[in-house]
């Protein structure tokens, strides 16, 4: 259980990075909606997807198209976690 | 450039400047005039396996990488814009059906898309939107069975379409951006060719009609709500490195033809090129020409490292080109004067074509608009934190 909080934390902290590097948004917020700032460009959510994809070695696909998992760095890390567990079994 | 590809990239670069002098340079022109592409010269692309080139050889493709994908788009560009944008248009549907299709729709048409028994066509832009997507008008609503949609719409300016045997067809859905795939042959889908344009006038460009044309929802590609965010954009960042290269490649011709022609047209005892303002001018073309194969380079380098900067690249990479093939194909006919505002110098087509590039697959004002954004959203965040540019 805490090795898995632990991955998880540096699975957030990694999207986290990415994110604030991309956009300036003081203070982010694990649930803040990345997505309902104004500050993300058009392109911003094919990027984080790519960014996921690359990092975590993980694949989107169109079954993965929910905004639920990409809205916040709470849920891009539970959406890593996932399909990282899905790739372990 | 060498310097920078593998040994593979180099004799493909190679093959492909060998296929466009052969088959291309020679009839460019005329196909400008007739506004069309010969049929026969699409199968023998398809043969040596240039259409959907990027596509896995699971599919039949090639597996190429991007910047394979890159020198293929600016060995045609050098010669023909119009026969360019079918490399396109082919790769923008083959990738975003590649990365989100359904294993049924990738199994029915990639192979045909890389095998070009299919031609593709990309349908987003329309009469009164193009670069504001949310503005888009064309709309998909329950059809007459529960397995279908009933598609109402129009599109405009649409690349290949005169042609093309499949169109991945923009549009909403109660609201929801979505993307489905649309054959050609169905009822109420009508095509009226657009001619007599300035430049890529053999692109085969389209006005799309969609009278409640029924389409089956199997057909849709992603899910609702994720047309514009993730559909258009994979096939968009192909849009734009094939155009940016193209771009690339006209302008290159503009150079190597405004050397040659410094080298031999004479003024009295001396050479146009001995004259220090075309020597300027190509000085400029030159450079330009360097700092465009570059960012290029590194667009397609990005996209074959799956970088999440990959984006931000293609668009610089297509900003930058677009601009410096206008410039410099303005600048090619003021060196040839007269002989190069007529159509038996290539130079005169490459100024009509050129000025479309900053046109297609955003506007030249787009990109500022994102470009824009993004670099000033990265310079405040590294004044917040205190790191160094």
């Amino acid at each position: 259980m805490t090795q898995n909080a632990n991955r998880n934390g540096e699975i957030k902290d990694t999207i986290k990075r990415f994110v604030t590097r991309s956009i300036n948004i003081p203070d982010l917020g694990d649930d803040d909606d990345l997505f309902e700032s104004g500050l993300v460009n058009s392109l911003f959510a094919v990027q984080l997807m790519t960014f996921l994809e690359k990092t975590f070695a993980i694949e989107v696909e169109a079954d993965d198209l929910d905004i639920r998992n990409f809205r916040s760095l709470e849920a891009a890390t539970n959406f890593v976690a996932k399909k990282n567990a899905a790739k372990a079994a | 450039m060498r310097r920078w590809l593998t040994e593979a990239q180099q004799a493909r670069y190679a093959e492909f400047k060998r296929f466009v002098a052969e088959n291309v340079e020679p009839f460019a022109e005329d196909w400008e005039r007739s506004q069309q592409l010969p049929s026969e010269l699409i199968s023998r692309m398809s043969a040596a396996g240039f259409l959907g080139c990027s596509l896995s050889r699971e599919y039949g493709g090639q597996g190429w990488d991007a910047v394979t994908f890159g020198l293929l788009n600016e060995a045609f560009g050098r010669a023909s814009s119009s026969l360019t944008s079918v490399l396109t248009v082919q790769a923008m549907v083959a990738m975003a059906l590649a990365k989100w299709g359904t294993r049924e729709q990738k199994a029915q048409w990639l192979p045909r898309l890389a095998g070009g028994e299919v031609i593709a066509s990309f349908a987003l832009t329309e009469p009164g939107a193009g670069s504001a997507l949310q503005s888009l008008t064309t709309t998909y609503a329950q059809g007459p069975r529960a397995d279908s949609f009933l598609l109402n719409g129009s599109k405009q300016w649409i690349t290949c379409a005169q042609v093309a045997g499949i169109f991945l067809v923009f549009g909403k859905l109660e609201q929801q951006p979505v993307a489905c795939l649309v054959p050609r042959d169905s009822p109420g889908f009508t095509i009226e060719p657009i001619r007599e344009l300035m430049g890529f006038r053999a692109a085969g460009l389209a006005t799309l009609s969609f009278r409640d044309v029924e389409v089956p929802r199997t057909n849709m590609v992603g899910r609702p709500g994720f047309g514009f965010s993730h559909v258009a954009p994979v096939g968009l960042q192909f849009g734009r490195i094939s155009t940016a290269c193209s771009a690339l490649g006209l302008l290159r011709g503009c150079f190597e033809e405004s050397v040659a022609y410094a080298a031999e047209r004479k003024i009295g005892a001396s050479t146009v090129g001995e004259l220090g303002m075309v020597r300027s001018l190509i000085a400029g073309m030159g450079t330009e020409l360097q700092a465009a194969t570059l960012l290029c380079l590194n667009a397609c380098k990005s996209e074959d490292e799956h970088a999440a900067e990959a984006f931000e690249n293609a668009l610089a990479a297509k900003y930058f080109t677009s601009r410096a093939a206008v410039k410099a194909a303005s600048d090619a006919v003021q060196i040839r004067g007269a002989s190069g505002c007529h159509e038996s110098s290539p130079t005169s087509r490459y100024y009509r074509c050129a000025k479309i590039m900053e046109i297609i697959e955003g506007t030249t004002q787009i990109h500022e608009q994102l470009l824009g954004k993004m670099f000033v959203g990265q310079i405040g965040v590294q004044r917040a934190s205190g790191e160094q540019t």
